[in-house]
């Protein structure tokens, strides 16, 4: 389909004609996310406020073409990517933090801040907004709440959606709704905040978000732990959990992913290890201290080669800038990256480990594995050339095992990238002919024309 | 009145023991918890003890458009479980089990008509704890607190049901089983049918079982009783205690008119001369709680508070004992007692403490107000005779006034009790149309016959 002349002039007419790209050159950039899909946009627009976005959606309505909302497009299961069609909608002009409340604890944003830049400003003021996404320095709060991001932190602080109080959305209709609000409990009506938080845009725009935040805490220490063998770092990851202790990270890195960050950025990791757990503590002073004890009590009963720990600042980001660049190191192996978040119970880690090698060696492939082991959330990163085509073919049976693997450990398809494009065809295996029929009766009765980031999800 | 032929069929499915058509035993569940509520008499009651039945019983619903009920201990307080539309009461009470306790995973699996302390008892052995304690903790069930969302002293700190609801096996309106969620802690699969469900109120479909999140019981606890001359002092105390960084595990308060009544019926040393009281519990690793405890005292002192520390098991015991009865106390001074549970952002409670006792001026009545102030969730307690015609008129008008402010407020029309029948004309002034027609629209799309719960929440016909 095209979009009429007509339709396009009405478009310039709302967000003014600085606002809206339509060369080819242009609307490329707005093509692709995170993953390697693409779909070029007829037409990529950014509107100023809540009124201009309800207006378009309208338009959308009558017209009856569709709208792909996009934040920063870091999105891992091409959630964003506009089908080669309509307009894409990007929101990073509504950037605004309307408002930072130290006594209710809350902040109130327009989705397109920058996730990293919110964090800073919360601590300023001794608060706290726990969701860290590893691309926090570009994502936007909009496409974090559409996805439900998680990150590191999940595993003491939970995801995205544990942090929404309410939302302002656009409805497909192109209504303005206000769902939830500023309290902590609120049961009024269906929970449609958290309808909302991880439905990858095809509910409604959010144009509009109050979150709830928490002390900063007071002392963190970080651990990086080093093993000669990888089962003996993922039956530490169970063994610190049972032992009570709840750190705030438990982050994962197997010898390829090792590999990649030493020689993309030289940090002294050791070549030979296995694996290394990067886990960090926080609280009370003492409390972190007791913590870091048994952390490191457990990790030598464990066979542990080294720990090394640091409280400072500085020595902290050393040891993190290992773990925050596997994403982009790994690419060095292979110039594609398919990127998993299959998530176990997470007692299941060292099974699931152990089958992520088993699938690696069958097919042949590079599958570096890390990622916040801690809620089971581990990241199998397969490594290929999407132009090789019977390579890519083998990706193809090694993600399908990946899948059947995580069920049949009682997981999920996944833990915080969403299912988008890229999971779409496995989603039947995890919610089955009944749950896919429920999700679609919820989109047709609230999109009933299919307006909002059509084919995605199911 | 339902025909021989239903009667039969589910009795055939269920077994006579399970199926009761007596008035008498009918009567029981013509009514729950919830004041100032039309009764009305089911035409069957049946008690399912598995999954399979419960979806027999929906199937047979749904074949012959009959209205089915849930119900699990009936204590909710919004009119919830009343069978407006007569037709088929569902007690869940049989399907009680608690299947799995997963320590290593933290999470239990449980059925839904296991009782909520139950299964505290049950996880207190791995030294874990199940949060969510609403104040019938010891009758309500995990279905029916599921299917509400509710609260309870803990939410401060800990959240409410939903922030522990993992995933749910549900028997949808055409009888099919779909199973949402699971057991691990993040998952982002499709939409969050698990969130849709909690506190979906039985009008979406109906609970069979239920996976919990479970979280290490706190090493230590630490008890305090603050009593203030003045509410303005109470309530900056309040705000003073989480603006220092400091979040109780609990944070209660009662107004003069609660504490009296509770004295008077719990005998348990309150201080009637008290404006207002503040019930404060702070829990976690002993130096912590130390630490938590000394900042507590110091902004308790600072806003002229008479600070009382529970030093033993038996006095601890006592303070707490004394919030739990302040329900039964008040519904005790008077034949009817009208519970709200209006909510407001955590700043906001001074000015509601205000609107409440104005309100109360305006329109003569007495209201005792007790609850969570930690979290903004007030329980602004009506207490009257419904009998009293003249008087209920004034009640209703009271009620109106309540929401209103709780809205003007920043706040929500209801904090953990539901909407049920008792909310629903209120619905429109929080959600507008554009929200109404959203949770009108999901209503009808996965429950297109309308036969789960009919006539809670939403008003379809609008």
């Amino acid at each position: 389909m095209e979009l009429e002349l007509n339709t396009v002039q009405q478009i310039i007419e709302i967000v003014g004609e600085d606002n809206v790209l339509t060369n080819l050159e242009e609307r490329i950039c707005y093509s692709y996310d995170g993953t390697f899909q693409r779909g070029i946009p007829e037409l990529v627009v950014f509107p100023a406020n809540t009124q201009e976005v309800a207006e378009i959606v309208k338009l959308a309505n009558k017209e009856k073409f569709p709208v792909f909302p996009r934040g920063a497009g870091t999105g891992l299961s091409g959630g964003s990517i506009p089908m080669s069609s309509g307009v894409a909608l990007v929101l990073t002009r509504m950037n605004k933090i309307k408002e930072i409340n130290s006594e209710d604890m809350l902040a109130v944003l327009e989705p397109g801040v920058i996730t990293g830049h919110f964090n800073q400003e919360v601590e300023k003021l001794g608060l706290y907004y726990p969701p860290d996404p590893a691309s926090l320095k570009t994502c936007t709060m909009g496409g974090n709440i559409a996805e439900n991001a998680g990150g590191p932190r999940a595993f003491k602080y939970g995801v995205t959606k544990d942090y929404v109080l309410g939302l302002e959305v656009v409805t497909p209709q192109g209504e303005i709704m206000h769902t939830g609000g500023r309290t902590v409990k609120n049961v009024t009506g269906y929970d449609l905040t958290r309808l909302l938080t991880g439905s990858e845009g095809t509910l409604g725009i959010i144009t509009e978000i109050t979150v709830r935040l928490l002390p900063k805490p007071k002392e963190i220490r970080t651990a990086l732990v080093i093993f000669d063998k990888l089962e003996d770092a993922a039956s530490s990851v169970t063994a610190i959990i049972r032992n009570g202790v709840i750190p705030a990270t438990l982050e994962l890195m197997d010898q390829i992913a090792i590999k990649c960050v030493e020689n993309f950025n030289h940090l002294g990791l050791p070549l030979d290890a296995e694996a290394v757990l990067l886990i960090e503590v926080d609280g009370g002073k003492n409390q972190v201290e007791e913590d870091i004890i048994s952390i490191e009590e457990i990790c030598q009963n464990h066979h542990c080669r080294k720990i090394h720990i640091a409280s400072l600042a500085e020595e902290r980001e050393k040891l993190w800038k290992a773990r925050r660049a596997v994403s982009s190191a790994i690419v060095q192996l292979k110039p594609t990256k398919i990127s998993e978040d299959a998530t176990v119970p997470r007692s299941k880690i060292p099974e699931m480990v152990k089958r992520l090698r088993e699938i690696a060696s069958k097919y042949n492939l590079h599958i570096p594995v890390f990622g916040h082991a801690g809620d089971g959330n581990l990241h199998p990163n397969i490594l290929a050339d999407k132009n090789n085509k019977e390579e890519m073919e083998r990706v193809q049976k090694a993600v399908d095992e990946i899948f059947h693997a995580a069920l049949e450990l009682r997981g999920t398809l996944s833990g915080e990238h969403g299912i988008g494009i890229m999971k779409k065809p496995y989603l039947q295996w995890e919610l089955g002919e009944v749950g896919i029929e429920y999700l679609r009766a919820i989109k047709r009765a609230v999109d009933p024309n299919n307006i909002l980031n059509p084919g995605k999800v199911f | 009145m339902l025909s021989r032929k239903i009667i039969d069929e589910l009795t055939a499915v269920l077994g006579k023991e399970n199926v009761l058509t007596e008035k008498e035993e009918l009567a029981c569940y013509s009514f729950d918890a919830t004041a100032d509520m039309p009764q009305s008499m089911p035409d069957v009651f049946v008690t399912p003890t598995c999954t399979e039945e419960v979806q027999k019983v929906v199937e047979i619903a749904s074949k012959n458009k009959v209205p089915v009920y849930t119900r699990g201990s009936g204590t909710n307080l919004s009119g919830g479980t009343i069978p407006l539309k007569n037709g088929i009461v569902m007690g869940m009470v049989k399907m009680n089990k608690i299947l799995e306790i997963d320590a290593e995973n933290l999470n239990a699996v449980v059925q839904p008509g296991v009782i909520i302390q139950d299964l505290n008892d049950a996880v207190a052995k791995h030294g874990l704890i199940y949060p969510p304690d609403p104040g019938t903790v010891k009758t309500a069930t995990m279905g029916g607190s599921v299917a509400e969302c509710s609260g309870g002293l803990r939410g401060l700190k800990y959240g409410v049901t939903k922030d522990y609801v993992m995933g749910l096996e549900v028997v949808l309106a055409n009888g099919k089983v779909m199973r949402c969620g699971g057991k691990t802690v993040k998952n982002v699969t499709a939409y969050d049918m698990v969130k849709l469900f909690v506190g979906s109120e039985g009008t979406l479909g109906i609970i069979t079982e239920i996976i919990v999140k479970l979280i290490p019981a706190p090493e230590t606890r630490k008890s305090f009783l603050a009593s203030f001359k003045s509410l303005d002092d109470a309530a900056n105390s309040i705000t003073g205690i989480i603006a220092s960084k400091v979040i109780p595990a609990t944070l209660e308060i009662m107004d003069n008119a609660t504490i009296k009544t509770v004295e008077n019926y719990a005998h348990v040393g309150l201080p009637t001369d008290a404006e207002a009281i503040l019930l404060i519990e702070v829990d976690g690793l002993p130096e912590v709680v130390a630490k938590e405890a000394q900042a507590v005292e110091k902004v308790c002192k600072e806003n002229n508070g008479q600070l009382k520390v529970a030093e033993t098991d038996e006095e601890r015991d006592n303070l707490w004992t004394a919030r739990r009865a302040a329900l039964p106390a008040l519904a005790q001074v008077s034949p009817t007692t009208v519970l709200e549970d209006a909510t407001v952002p955590r700043s906001e409670i001074p000015k509601m403490l205000k609107a409440l006792q104005e309100i109360a001026g305006k329109y003569d009545l007495k209201i005792g107000t007790f609850g969570h102030a930690g979290d903004g969730n007030l329980h602004p307690t009506i207490l009257t005779d419904e009998r009293n015609k003249e008087e209920m008129e004034r009640v209703h008008k009271a009620v109106d006034e309540i929401f209103d402010a709780a809205l003007k407020l920043g706040g929500t029309l209801s904090g953990e009790h539901g909407i049920g029948m008792a909310k629903m004309k209120y619905l429109e002034n929080e959600f507008k149309e554009a929200g109404v027609e959203a949770l009108r629209s999901i209503k009808k799309a996965l429950d297109p016959e309308n036969i789960l719960n009919p006539g809670k929440i939403i008003d379809l016909e609008g």
